[in-house]
């Protein structure tokens, strides 16, 4: 009896076991088919069916200048989108809409566009993006459901419009639209990520899972000084309020290594100005003038056609090319060779043209790099114009002698004046010192330079431009106590609606660089239109003083010759310690 | 039915076992709540991390906004009066020569 009832017990717990076991396996069976064969695809369906895929922003790299000042940066902001309850009656929603609008400011025509996606069904509606914190608290003690808020990164420029047209900006979804910010969109932006709103049966979203982590954008370190930029602009505003002139660029560089330390424009405008697109140092063409005349002097001594002792016949104050009358500014005799470039005589320089030939002056003018783009990394650089050989007329070897014939933009002459301060070799200027990411750092190519002229030439055309600060037309280039090298320029305007070059309208203009011997700043200065006093030498040059002279005492640089003999100089003796 | 009698070894193994069973499910309920604990409380520090490094990063865009030479301009020249120096008030000498 006993063992009968327990083999029906064993038989009984036997057939539970198996298919409570069976049970079992189906069970484990249907949750690996849900959860690994059929996940991804799963997932996915889910994604679809939800419509609330997000975009995540990474947080924008940062900008800093070469000493290490922030110029822009990216801070969490929040922003506030909008997504509606199935089952939510439409008076109720638009009462929330209305709610926000008087703590927001929406406009009306923002209001309604909401109210026709609430009416569409749209499941995420933006209401306001990158609020303040404050703003944002106000919100949030609302507790109205179905608004919600996601963290998006704002651009911050805390030195507000200093070197705006180097940074350039960003639109709402911080994407570079020029400057640096569009030129290095790429490096700073970082990789999206991407997430999803999670929702409940009734369809309130409960949850933002992140489905791929967004990659930050990596810093940029610009080759531009804070100070010096700040001093360049003040003293460009200066100059353009003093002229009344329309526009004015200032670029200064290190000759050396082509960095740029100053790109000052005025006018200026705030980083949301789409008038901000266009820099004048990069993107306005002018024609250079005498500024020119460096480039001249370059190819009559490099081509050995001109001795420094040949003289010119400058007595008639004009010379006749093709029927074509070109004047000097002022009436000089019989000038020699360093002299025709100190004076600026446009006679004599044009002989010195006629002397050198066409094909050397095309050679020099092609190897200083005009008519190409300088390859600065800033976008949309304009490359001038400058005609092909085959193209020039008989009066273009004069007209391009005296800066004629030719646009040019600042940041290309200023290369062109770094050849001289270079002895001779030219280097591309740039604007981004470094990106900071060790893998790029190791990829870091040296410099390569390029020789132009020979290092005699460019040391004879120093001392030439040397003399022009000194007793020539840039006099008021001056800077106590340092020797300055440079050339002025005035160029007539080409009037489009005559088709002829204007005598109304001028553009002023001083290339140089201090110190003469040991270069350490190379400066262009452009002054387009100036009212009143119009010449290079009375307009751009006396900005350069100014500018050269705050520069270089910042920059610890001391004055080569004694300032003044009444100051009485305390000198000061280090003591070694042992 | 007869009730099968144990022996007090049996009893005392039998009371051990349980002891001993019992104290490792509290000592591993104890450690699965001390690690969730744990991980609440990283969980928090990590954001308290991010928070202050989020607050780091505005107070440097502040701080840099505040000094900017602009304004350090202003201030200089319309509160504290003050004036640029004269060209004869500055004497450089070079202190490596």
């Amino acid at each position: 009896m006993k063992n009968l009832y327990q083999k029906k017990i064993k038989k009984r717990t036997i057939i539970l076991t198996f298919f409570l076991a069976l049970w079992l396996c189906v069970l484990i069976s249907r949750l690996i088919q849900l959860q690994v064969i059929n996940y991804p695809r799963f997932r996915k369906e889910v994604i679809e069916q939800n419509q609330n895929k997000k975009i995540i922003n990474p947080k924008r790299g940062t900008i800093y200048d070469r000493s290490g000042t922030i110029l822009a940066k990216s801070l969490p902001v929040q922003s506030i989108f909008y997504s509606p309850l199935d089952d939510e009656p439409m008076d109720i929603q638009l009462e929330k809409i209305n709610k926000l609008r008087q703590i927001l400011h929406l406009s009306n025509k923002h209001a309604l566009t909401i109210k026709t996606r609430i009416e569409k069904n749209d499941h995420f509606i933006w209401i306001k993006r990158k609020i303040d914190l404050a703003t944002a608290e106000k919100v949030k003690n609302l507790h109205l459901n179905g608004v919600q808020f996601i963290e998006e990164n704002k651009r911050f420029y805390p030195q507000q419009k200093l070197a705006a047209h180097i940074i350039g900006r960003v639109n709402i979804d911080e994407e570079g639209q020029s400057g640096i910010e569009y030129k290095y969109n790429s490096t700073l932006q970082g990789e999206k990520g991407q997430g999803i709103v999670l929702r409940d049966a009734k369809r309130r979203g409960y949850r933002f899972q992140t489905l791929k982590e967004p990659q930050p954008g990596m810093d940029l370190v610009l080759t531009i000084d804070e100070t010096i930029q700040y001093i360049a602009e003040e003293e460009l505003q200066k100059a353009i309020h003093r002229t009344k002139a329309s526009w004015g660029t200032v670029v200064i560089s290190q000759p050396f290594s082509g960095e740029i330390l100053a790109m000052a424009n005025y006018p200026i405008f705030s980083h949301d100005s789409p008038r901000l697109d266009r820099n004048g140092a990069i993107h306005h063409t002018y024609a250079p003038g005498s500024t020119f005349k460096i480039i001249t002097a370059s190819a009559a001594i490099e081509s050995g056609r001109v001795n420094f002792k040949d003289q010119y016949d400058c007595s008639m104050g004009f010379i006749s090319i093709a029927g074509q009358r070109i004047r000097d500014h002022k009436k000089y005799e019989t000038l020699s060779f360093p002299e025709v470039i100190i004076h600026s005589s446009n006679v004599g320089t044009i002989q010195v043209g006629q002397q050198i030939g066409e094909e050397n002056l095309y050679k020099t003018i092609t190897g200083f790099g005009f008519g190409q783009r300088t390859g600065i990394d800033l976008p949309a650089e304009e490359k001038g114009i400058f005609r092909s050989i085959n193209d020039w007329t008989k009066i273009s070897i004069a007209s391009l002698s005296i800066g004629y014939e030719i646009s040019v933009t600042a940041i290309q002459m200023l290369q062109a004046v770094n050849v001289i301060a270079n002895k001779g070799v030219i280097t591309r200027p740039k604007i981004v010192k470094k990106i900071l990411d060790p893998s790029i750092e190791a990829k870091k190519s040296p410099l390569q330079f390029k020789r132009v002229i020979s290092e005699e030439t460019a040391t004879r055309l120093t001392s030439i431009f040397r003399e022009v600060t000194k007793t020539g037309t840039g006099k008021e280039a001056q800077v106590k106590g340092y020797d300055v090298a440079g050339k002025t320029g005035t160029a007539q305007k080409f009037d489009p609606s005559t088709g002829h070059y204007s005598s109304r309208a001028h553009t002023a203009s001083f290339a140089g660089f201090a110190p003469a011997e040991k270069p350490v700043i190379s400066m262009i200065i452009v002054i387009d239109d100036p009212q009143g006093q119009y010449y290079g030498g009375q307009v751009a040059a006396p900005v350069f003083r100014e500018i050269a002279a705050q520069v270089l005492r910042y920059l610890h640089i001391p004055p080569q010759k004694s300032l003044s003999e009444h100051i009485i100089t305390a000198k000061y003796w280090k003591q070694d310690k042992k | 039915m007869v009730r099968k009698k144990f022996s007090k070894a049996q009893i005392i193994l039998g009371i051990s076992c349980t002891i001993l069973l019992t104290f490792f499910l509290i000592f591993y309920i104890w450690h699965q709540a001390e690690s969730i604990r744990i991980g609440y409380k990283t969980r928090q520090l990590e954001e308290e991390i991010l928070s202050l490094k989020k607050e780091i990063e505005k107070l440097e865009v502040k701080k840099s906004s505040l000094l900017s030479l602009e304004r350090v301009e202003k201030i200089a020249r319309e509160e504290l009066k003050l004036t640029s120096p004269e060209k004869k008030q500055i004497i450089s000498d070079n202190l490596d020569q």
